[in-house]
């Protein structure tokens, strides 16, 4: 299989403190990978440094064999990482099909995009998308005024118009009733296989719906990775869980 | 769900339909003018409010549309009157009278050190600098491109180091002083406070455009209606919705792909390209270029204009700007209307920013959409569930 993400050895160094320290680890092309750690472990800011929004200090990041370490973010996304944040962000002041739009113009620059309409094949992605999400009633909406889980679905949809390869989600059910979040697994779920995609998750329950493998953080570093299973009969694990309650 | 679906595009499609016949009868109105008041002396008043219209045009776009509130606007109008008068005050008798084959400025020969020679490439240091604007369609060329360069220069700076926000409007606001100063320091060049009066007329083809003809109306009239349709094109591609996606939250535009700062720069270039131009054409119709372009007060005008009109409607900001200069003209023939309205317009503006974020437009389209649902309310079809 193709590896999708590699990181080697990432690191950041925020005046002397390590927020991630020596991080390594291999995403192979269309796996589901939950990243697990607790409060502080630095697993936004593992995603930070991917994603370009963070500068590392030491290591190195390769999207399908490219180096993509420390290139501006725009770059970055146009390799094809994608990033759902932990405050959902989608543009509040347009409609959801606006939204939409704008995730699937294939074109970075200005030039390019100075015309009306738009090619048939991202139209049709949208309305792909839409049918995935149930954004269809509310595409005429303005976002800023959707339900918090009606936000977060079009911001997922939007990293799936903006066709990522590589998908990182931020804790995407914080905040979400119990039925949403049922919503959302089967979103990720249908990404599954054409998509690869990290995730940063506390609801158990839900990276137990979801997870195939799991990478566990600590202080920066990577502590323990492997099935569910493994990962909670690991003692290391149960050790730095011991602090904030365990794995629930 | 098709329902709803449905129902959501009817009143979109109001709102289309709308638009589009308001811009259409704002250029019916602003193109028919002439024909209904042929008082030229106040087509050419008019004629100045239209190149006020296009200022708004210009604020809508960088500050409605792109989120960026520039407090200098003045700056790219300022630097369009100005290479605009150069080439007309070369024109000019005033300039010729001197005994002189070649032009020379009537206040550089005056102010020429004894014995100094009367010609453009040495009288003083600088009035070299003015040899090229013999010709005209030099001039005319320059007060688009020297705004547009100035700002593509410093919005690359700005946007490629993320600026934002307030620091934008303060680094304009700055940068339009410091040229207004330099204006006027650079006395021997520009005349200083005095500006530059006693212009010719702008000639295309023989024939002058003298400022009190209806022509000149025209091309100023058309110069506003192209301008608005160039400029509601941009906002309807593509670019022009991910610049709106871009002032909604840079970032998720970044995440999403797309150079941010590009769309930035563009924006902000093609704005002050639009504020050149109405420079130019303000000094066709009005006959004199001065440093108070470059007052603070004016470029905040601008602001107020837009604010009242809509800032996030072109023909909003467009129309805000010509009706309140329109309506100050015809109350400041007192001169105690003219005191208060000041008041006024200073109400108006504080209300619009506390209660009507998207201006007098704003209103327009919720009273379109209000009577689109009435219409539909009427519908005996039942109301889709949500
Ligand atoms: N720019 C920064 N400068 C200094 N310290 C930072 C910076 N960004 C993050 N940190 C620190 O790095 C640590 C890791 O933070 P991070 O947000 O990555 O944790 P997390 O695993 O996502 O936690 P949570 O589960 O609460 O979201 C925290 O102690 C945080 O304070
Ligand atoms: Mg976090």
């Amino acid at each position: 299989m193709a590896v999708a993400l590699s990181i080697d050895g990432l690191t950041v160094d925020f005046g002397g403190f390590r927020a991630v320290d020596d991080f390594t680890t291999v995403v192979e092309d269309g796996e589901l990978r939950v990243i697990l750690g607790p409060n502080g472990a630095g697993k936004t800011t593992l995603m930070d440094l991917i994603s370009g929004k963070t500068a590392s200090t030491g290591g190195h990041v390769h999207l399908y064999g490219t180096e993509i370490t420390n290139r501006p973010e725009h770059i970055i996304a146009r390799h094809g990482v994608g990033r759902k944040f932990q405050i959902p962000s989608v543009f509040r002041d347009l409609t959801v099909r606006q939204n939409l739009e704008v995730a699937a113009s294939g074109e970075p620059g200005v030039f390019r995009n100075l015309r009306l309409h738009m090619v048939a094949q991202d139209r049709e992605r949208i309305d792909r998308v839409i049918e995935l999400t149930n954004l269809g009633p509310v595409l005429g909406t303005i976002a800023g005024e959707l339900s918090h889980g009606q936000m977060q679905w079009l911001e997922l949809g939007m990293l799936i118009t903006q066709q990522a390869k590589v998908v990182l989600l931020d804790e995407p059910t914080a905040g979400m009733t119990q039925a949403e979040t049922f919503k959302t697994a089967e979103i990720i779920n249908a990404l599954k296989g054409s998509h690869t995609i990290l995730v940063v998750e506390h609801d158990m329950a839900f990276v137990r719906e979801i997870a195939e493998r799991i990478s566990v953080m600590h202080m920066g570093r990577l502590l323990a990775e492997g099935p569910m299973a493994q990962i909670e009969a690991d003692p290391a694990v149960r050790e730095a869980y011991l602090g904030s309650g365990g794995i629930h | 769900m098709s329902d709803t679906t449905a129902s959501s595009a009817t009143p979109n499609r109001l709102n289309r339909i709308a638009d589009w016949g308001i811009y259409a009868l704002f250029i019916a109105v602003v193109l028919g003018l002439p024909m209904l008041m042929d008082d030229v002396f106040w087509l050419n008043r008019i004629a100045k409010y239209l190149v006020y219209g296009m200022l708004g045009i210009a604020i809508a776009l960088s500050w409605g549309y792109a989120g960026i509130l520039n407090l200098g606007q003045g700056l790219f109008f300022g630097l369009g009157a100005y290479m605009t008068a150069m080439s007309l005050k070369l024109m000019s008798s005033t300039s010729l009278q001197q005994g002189s084959d070649k032009p020379v400025p009537d206040f550089m020969l005056w102010n020429a050190e004894p014995g100094a020679m009367t010609d453009l490439c040495c009288i003083n240091k600088g009035s070299f600098l003015w040899i090229p604007f013999q010709h005209q369609w030099f001039g005319l060329a320059m007060a688009i491109v020297l705004p547009l360069i100035v700002a593509f220069i410093l919005s690359s700076s700005i946007f490629r180091l993320r600026v934002s926000g307030v620091y934008v409007a303060i680094i304009t606001l700055a940068l339009v002083l410091l040229v207004r100063l330099l204006i006027i320091d650079a006395q021997p060049v520009t005349n200083g406070f005095n500006g530059l009066t006693d212009l010719g007329w702008l000639t295309i083809g023989g024939f002058e455009f003298d400022p009190y003809m209806v022509q000149t109306y025209y091309v100023v009239a058309g110069s506003l209606c192209l301008v608005l349709l160039l400029a509601r094109w941009l906002v309807s591609t593509r670019a022009g919705l991910i610049l709106q996606s871009t002032r909604d939250d840079p970032t998720r535009a970044r995440y999403l792909g797309y150079d941010v700062a590009a769309f930035q720069v563009f924006f902000f270039t093609v704005s002050a390209g639009i504020a050149g131009f109405a420079g130019m054409l303000y000094v066709v119709a009005a006959e004199f270029a001065s440093p108070s372009f470059m007052d603070i007060t004016f470029s905040i005008s601008m602001v107020v204009w837009a604010a009242v009109g809509g800032r996030n409607s072109l023909i909003g900001a467009c129309l805000g700007a010509i009706l309140i200069n329109t309506i100050e003209a015809t109350v400041s023939e007192t001169e105690v209307f003219k005191e208060a309205w000041k008041l006024i317009i200073g109400l108006i503006f504080v209300l619009v920013v506390l209660y009507m974020p998207r201006g007098l437009a704003g209103l327009a389209r919720d009273l379109t959409g209000w009577l689109g649902q009435r219409r539909r309310g009427a519908d005996p079809m039942p109301k889709a569930a949500e």
